[in-house]
């Protein structure tokens, strides 16, 4: 089979490039979901009322023990059986963050663990209030472990969003296998998707190392 | 008057480990007193309950005669809620074996930061404060400077500095200058002299630095096992102990210096 320069550039491309805003909005989305949803599921981890943590504590285990693809189903097929029917990119966008979170716990977990717990007893010497604790003294000093940690967990998230093509959502991986479905011709479509994924994954990574050597600076000096 | 500190039948456990059993210590205001004894007696915990770090099992904790640990109910008592603890809690400060200062924040920050956050002060006021106790500890040379551009004596003593800018009337020396090297031992211990000998803070040392207690200490407890075995004034407490287990480990450290 001959490579077809005029099909790449004129078909593919064109394409790709319209859902490739698909793809980062799934990913953006899905990673702010893991993070915000993430920090507090370790917290009530992390509580006291043991009801609350081994609650939590199961739900990480079982959302890290099934595989994303059966989640995202999950979510698509059979929500709508109990009412609850929502559009694919936003039932993806769930799938993945909720699946992120619950790994993501397990980074700020790490991150917390390493502030030393002299801190937090200087901090209850100091009369300081929980929260204020937790915002200025022990997240700041938990970021270093955590920021390389969670850019990771961004490129996978954005690796893991063709799972959405199972859904139907227009990202580069579903608009790519609609072209070979269309035309029999797969191999421009898969190559030039694979080729966007790495120049992506190769600029968060160095957004992420830009964002990292920041921390630490701030908090390391 | 009701005494500054105390401890009334105060016992910790860890697990079947007895640490605190049954302790009762009173400690007038003003009072600078030296607990002294053997590493795992238990000295340290002492100040922990104090500082709320850890919670105790039985007994009670009170300040100028009120209830910390713990609030009346009927003829009983029950454990005080996190608003008592933390309302109360401003009249202690504490300095710690390992100095804690917050690594990400410069001396200055260090010893504004609860001040405003817990206090309430205005950031001025607050820095104010702040530089005036860092030219007492001898450090306002170096508002500027991270924990880690500093000495383990210079973080000692911006860690005293911290305690001091929130105003405490206890303060609580864990083992002050084990961490340190033995060159900066005497700058700490000369600014705690000092706040011994010229504030009225109702002090609280747990150090193995003999002589240094016998100088500044009204009175020195020799714990041992979770309990106090004998106490008494500097003076006759070094030169005429009574118990056996006191002149027993007294012989040992001194021998040692």
């Amino acid at each position: 089979m001959e490579w077809d320069w005029e099909f790449t550039w004129n078909r593919v491309l064109p394409a790709m490039l319209e859902a490739l805003p698909v793809t980062i909005q799934a990913t953006v989305f899905s990673f702010v979901l893991a993070v915000v949803v993430g920090l507090p599921l370790m917290l009530l981890r992390k509580s006291s009322i043991r009801l609350v943590s081994v609650v939590v504590g199961e739900f990480i285990e079982f959302v890290r023990g099934t595989p994303l693809l059966v989640q995202i189903f999950f979510l698509f097929f059979v929500l709508p059986e109990f009412g609850i029917t929502l559009p694919p990119l936003l039932t993806g966008i769930l799938a993945i963050g909720l699946y992120n979170a619950a790994l993501c716990s397990e980074v700020f977990r790490a991150g917390f663990d390493a502030v030393p717990k002299g801190q937090w007893e200087a901090a209850t010497a100091l009369n300081l209030s929980p929260r204020r604790t937790l915002t200025a003294i022990i997240i700041p000093q938990s970021l270093p472990p955590i920021v390389p940690a969670l850019g990771n967990y961004l490129i996978v998230i954005f690796k893991e969003t063709p799972l959405l093509s199972f859904v139907a959502v227009a990202e580069i991986m579903h608009v790519a296998k609609g072209i070979g479905v269309e035309t029999y011709r797969f191999t421009e479509a898969i190559t030039i998707a694979g080729i966007l994924f790495l120049i992506l994954s190769l600029i968060a990574a160095a957004l992420v190392g830009i964002v990292e050597r920041y921390v630490i600076r701030k908090v390391y000096h | 008057m009701a005494p500054k500190i105390t401890f009334d039948n105060v016992t910790k456990r860890y697990g079947d480990l007895t640490v605190l059993d049954g302790l009762n210590l009173e400690i007038e205001e003003g009072e600078v007193v030296s607990i002294i004894g053997p590493s795992g007696s238990g000295k340290t915990t002492v100040l922990r309950v104090l500082m709320t770090l850890e919670g105790i099992q039985e007994g009670v904790i009170s300040l100028d005669g009120e209830p910390f640990t713990h609030v009346r109910k009927g003829d009983g008592f029950v454990p005080a809620k996190p608003a008592h603890i933390r309302k109360l809690r401003t009249k202690i400060g504490m300095v710690f074996q390992s100095f804690n200062l917050f690594p990400h924040m410069t001396t200055l920050q260090n010893c504004i930061e609860a001040p405003v956050q817990s206090l309430g002060l205005r950031k001025d006021e607050a820095v104010e404060r702040a530089r005036e106790l860092l030219g007492m500890v001898g450090m306002a040379e170096k508002e500027d400077h991270y924990p880690s551009q500093l000495s383990g004596g210079q973080q000692q003593r911006v860690a005293i500095a911290r305690a001091l800018a929130m105003r405490p009337e206890i303060l609580l020396f864990d083992e002050p200058t084990s961490a340190l090297d033995p060159e900066m031992v005497g700058e700490v211990l000369s600014v705690i002299r000092t706040l011994a000998a010229e504030h009225s803070y109702t002090m609280l040392l747990v150090t193995h630095q003999m002589g240094f207690a016998r100088e500044v200490s009204d009175r020195i407890l020799f714990f041992e096992s979770g309990k106090f075995v004998e106490q008494g004034h500097p003076d006759t407490f070094f030169s005429n102990p009574q118990h056996s287990r006191t002149k027993e480990f007294l012989a040992k450290v001194l021998e040692a210096n």
